[in-house]
């Protein structure tokens, strides 16, 4: 069910989802062509390698890289899914449950680098498994954010998986 | 977005000196992000060009573009977002809002998409001059709704307020 006082901000979300989209769509690009996307690209990117004279990666280096991110994806995380929330009266378990493997594959993403550079570079699949888990997930929540700002296809939205069926009382999501 | 979904006069009034720096840091990231493609020579064809132009064999264009692209799509998204909520909540005409919102979302995706048609087409002619136009666009239409916004957000509240 989409809550009618965001209509209003119809207009600003769905540049934001747009914007999003690109941010994502782009990030996938970077990746794909930055590191790879099987565990040997990933230990070659960090650790170096000697076929393509690449050196390892530095501390300094690997943190020019996270710590922007680290304030632009919880962000970006934040707003989109703060207004999935608000714009879609979201049944809460399953709204948690998505919210927390974007959480999850974020965090992971961001710190498995220093990991695999550092400590245990086994674990370089796992940067592949959570960037590929926030792209997916980042997509479900654009979909839904775009559910609810575009105008209804056939009627009013109806009630999915994530959101709460319309008979129900609204009330704003908590997670 | 609660705030901004259920504004009442005592609360938008509040909120218009915080909403002021916001607007005046946001106006300064928008000169900012000029002068930084005016420094790199990104407002000229020929700079352009030697910058985002895909080198022979580089099928996908440079990295360059696409780190660009990643960075500017979520400057462009933030802004929209933010200042385009404050204008809706302002009394403001809702076709001047609508144009400014939609006019700047427009110029902000063909800045970002321009470089993509050399790379699509190579030769693609005036890819370059298209790309400066709808920055320029789109920084003059962000520009012009940060100025509405600081005129107008709270205004009726502080009427009503007296």
């Amino acid at each position: 069910m989409v809550d009618p006082r965001v209509r209003r901000f119809s207009g600003p979300i769905a540049a934001f989802a747009a914007m999003v989209a690109i941010v994502m769509a782009t990030g996938a690009v970077l990746f794909a062509r930055k590191i790879g996307f099987d565990g040997g690209h990933v230990q070659a990117f960090y650790l170096g390698s000697e076929a393509t004279f690449a050196p390892p990666r530095s501390l300094a280096g690997l943190l020019e890289v996270a710590v922007p991110h680290l304030l632009a994806v919880p962000l970006l995380l934040f707003v989109t899914l703060h207004l999935v929330a608000f714009a879609l009266v979201a049944r809460r378990r399953p709204f948690a449950l998505l919210a927390g493997i974007t959480w999850g594959c974020a965090t992971v993403g961001i710190g498995v680098g220093f990991a695999i550079r550092f400590a245990w570079p086994a674990l370089a699949p796992l940067k592949v498994v959570a960037f590929v888990g926030l792209e997916v997930t980042m997509l479900a929540w654009l979909l839904l954010l775009a559910a609810a700002v575009l105008p209804p296809f056939r009627g009013e939205s109806r009630a999915g998986g994530l959101t709460a069926s319309e008979a129900a009382p609204p009330r704003a999501a908590r997670w | 977005m609660r705030f901004l979904v259920q504004p009442n006069p005592a609360v938008l009034d509040r909120a218009r000196p915080p909403v002021r720096a916001f607007l005046a840091f946001a106006a300064l990231l928008l000169v900012g992000w000029a002068a930084s493609r005016a420094a790199h020579g990104a407002l000229t064809p020929d700079g352009l060009a030697r910058i985002l132009e895909p080198s022979p064999g580089e099928r996908f264009g440079p990295l360059a573009l696409w780190e660009e692209v990643h960075q500017g799509a979520f400057l462009y998204g933030f802004l929209l977002l933010t200042v385009g909520s404050l204008l809706v909540v302002s009394p403001v005409a809702p076709g001047l809002r609508n144009a400014l919102v939609g006019l700047a979302t427009a110029a902000a995706l063909v800045d970002l998409l321009a470089p993509f048609l050399p790379v699509a087409w190579p030769g693609f002619p005036g890819w370059a001059e298209l790309r400066i136009g709808a920055f320029a666009l789109a920084m003059a239409t962000l520009l012009a709704a940060v100025v509405v916004a600081w005129a107008t957000f709270g205004r009726e509240a502080r009427r009503t307020g007296g």
